[in-house]
């Protein structure tokens, strides 16, 4: 508790909307000033081993407090109380990276549309989509419309609800629907019962197929629900198949992907892994 | 080089032209949107189980609904939530929406969610609320364990979520009674489960694309999901047993006449194989 007590003192709520503007002013010009200090005085060994140390300290922290044995009411360790602060905390480090992501594709599509590059209309399509919805979507939030909103609505918030419900919505999803034909195409060319193990997995994926759907329920409807030849019913069948063949395999590719990730974890936490920061620096 | 034009009917039924079969499928899924054939849809046993997941919660208790779903998968995950949103309402269970990624289904939800809120007569912030998108994953999950409004800070539309009244009294993880995972992304039951049920026992509930959901079999199995909603199926299941026969019974028609129309094709295509085996004497073709 005391971390939190001293968070509160160092970090006091701003007492008015004026003072937590200055908060935040002061933060990043500290922030700036401190990311310009350390790129002058460290050295890139210096910076590797600053960012080795805080890669080895933040895997160790969460590591510790997940495994180390709780006690009391309620139960937790001396770094539970922590937790919630430094996740905060790393929550507001994270979302740095929106602001990054957003220089990158304006830096790419600017050069693009400033070059005239071929393809250059889909970056104006991108720069003017993007400024759209941050307009309408900022403006529709600062409406501050009651909930439940009223039935005639304010024209910026129709507007936003034409750009999110009447297009991009219905885009992405239009985009996405394509796949049935592809998989319905893919399926069709490529399944062919060549070998034992290609017809085994034919009759297993008609099963799963018609036995998800009603229309393989209505097919061997014919089969009394409760009798002891229920189980043969395709519903039946399809459930057998995904609960008794396919969890099996699953448990045993999640086992498998779990000692990966745990190997690739480490190798993390310990600044190994290939191909981070410091190999490309090298 | 171009393929080889087919010339016995076996090579012509194994090579029909992808446009067929494309213009075919489309023309089931109109068909079966126009005058659709319906068929009798009976609730599974993981589908059942979402449903007892929610009429077990205790009422002092908070649902949670993570819309982690977009627009990419809204075909299936958008009747899923609604019907889940519908079984809290009819069950007055107080539920919350939040949303970790994609942030577009924290918006597409929140619509869903006032829409049935009209129907019951339920007010936001007294017995439902949406906490909106939160960035950071695994953070989120850790800090709310420990202190939700802390954690969550403000709802969709800008409140502090500590002064909504449905808020009264929820401090952490435990006054949240259930957790139903809606998501199109891989991934985020693991966090779920590492986090938040394996640690505090919050009961979990998933509702999956169909083309994910075999992934979380064992999780049902080893009894850390409730219940668990398989793509539209599962939503179509849902929506019969809170009887609002909706998209998902709809797209259900549609779904059952494209797969008959797969299995189709599929047979069909092996029979040119098969027959084309047979003239070659038993050597692949």
């Amino acid at each position: 508790m005391w971390f939190s007590r001293l968070l509160q003192r160092l970090f006091p709520p701003a007492p008015t909307p004026a003072a937590l503007y200055l908060y935040l002013a002061f933060a990043l010009a500290g922030s700036i000033v401190l990311i310009v200090a350390l790129h002058r005085l460290l050295g890139p060994r210096g910076r590797r081993w600053l960012i080795v140390f805080v890669t080895f300290i933040a895997g160790l922290f969460f590591g510790l407090e997940y495994f180390y044995p709780v006690h009391g009411d309620p139960e937790k360790n001396f770094l539970t109380d922590w937790i919630e602060p430094v996740s905060v905390m790393l929550t507001v480090v994270g979302a740095l990276t929106v602001g990054l992501g957003i220089y990158s594709l304006f830096q790419v599509h600017g050069r693009a549309l400033a070059q005239r590059r071929p393809g250059w209309h889909n970056s104006l399509a991108f720069f003017l989509a993007t400024f759209a919805m941050l307009v309408f979507g900022l403006w529709e939030h600062y409406l501050h419309l009651p909930q439940p909103p009223p039935d005639v609505l304010p024209w910026p918030k129709v507007v936003y609800e034409i750009l999110f419900n009447g297009l991009f919505a219905p885009l992405q999803a239009a985009t996405f629907s394509l796949l049935a034909f592809y998989i319905a195409s893919a399926a069709y060319r490529a399944f062919r019962v060549r070998t034992g193990e290609a017809t085994l997995m034919m009759a297993a994926a008609f099963i799963v197929m018609l036995g998800q759907v009603p229309f393989g329920a209505w097919l061997t409807s014919f089969i009394p629900a409760d009798s002891p030849a229920a189980f043969f019913r395709l519903e039946m069948l399809g459930e057998w198949v995904l609960r008794w063949l396919n969890t099996p395999a699953q448990r045993g590719i999640i086992f498998g992907i779990a000692v990966g990730a745990l190997a690739m974890s480490l190798r993390i936490w310990l600044s190994l892994e290939r191909g981070t920061f410091f190999s490309e620096q090298s | 080089m171009s393929a080889p034009q087919p010339t016995t009917l076996s090579d012509r039924i194994q090579q029909i032209p992808r446009h067929y079969v494309y213009l075919l499928l489309a023309g089931v899924v109109v068909w079966q949107l126009l005058f659709p054939i319906r068929l009798p849809i009976t609730p599974s046993v993981p589908t059942r189980g979402v449903y007892q997941a929610i009429a077990a919660v205790p009422d002092d208790k908070l649902i949670v609904i993570t819309t982690d779903w977009d627009a990419s998968t809204q075909a299936e995950t958008g009747p899923q939530t609604q019907s889940i949103i519908h079984a809290c309402f009819q069950n007055k269970k107080k539920f919350v929406i939040m949303n970790l990624q994609p942030p577009m289904g924290v918006k597409l939800a929140n619509d869903l969610a006032q829409e049935a809120a009209k129907e019951y007569g339920a007010a936001y912030g007294v017995d439902w609320a949406n906490w909106g998108y939160k960035y950071g994953y695994e953070n989120v999950l850790m800090a709310l364990a420990k202190n939700i409004p802390n954690a969550i800070g403000d709802d969709f539309y800008g409140t502090p979520v500590a002064e909504l009244p449905i808020m009264e009294g929820v401090t952490d993880i435990h006054q949240v009674g259930l957790v139903v995972i809606v998501t199109g992304l891989s991934a985020m039951t693991e966090m779920w489960i590492g986090l938040i049920q394996g640690p505090y026992k919050t009961p979990l509930a998933a509702a999956y694309t169909a083309v994910m959901a075999p992934i979380y079999y064992p999780y049902l199995d080893s009894d850390q999901l409730k219940g668990m909603l398989v793509g539209a199926k599962g939503a179509a299941e849902l929506e019969v047993m809170v009887d609002r026969p909706g998209k998902a019974v709809a797209i259900m028609n549609v779904q059952s006449w494209a797969h008959v129309l797969i299995v189709a094709l599929i047979l069909l295509g092996n029979l040119g194989y098969l027959f084309a085996r047979g003239r070659t004497g038993g050597r692949q073709p």
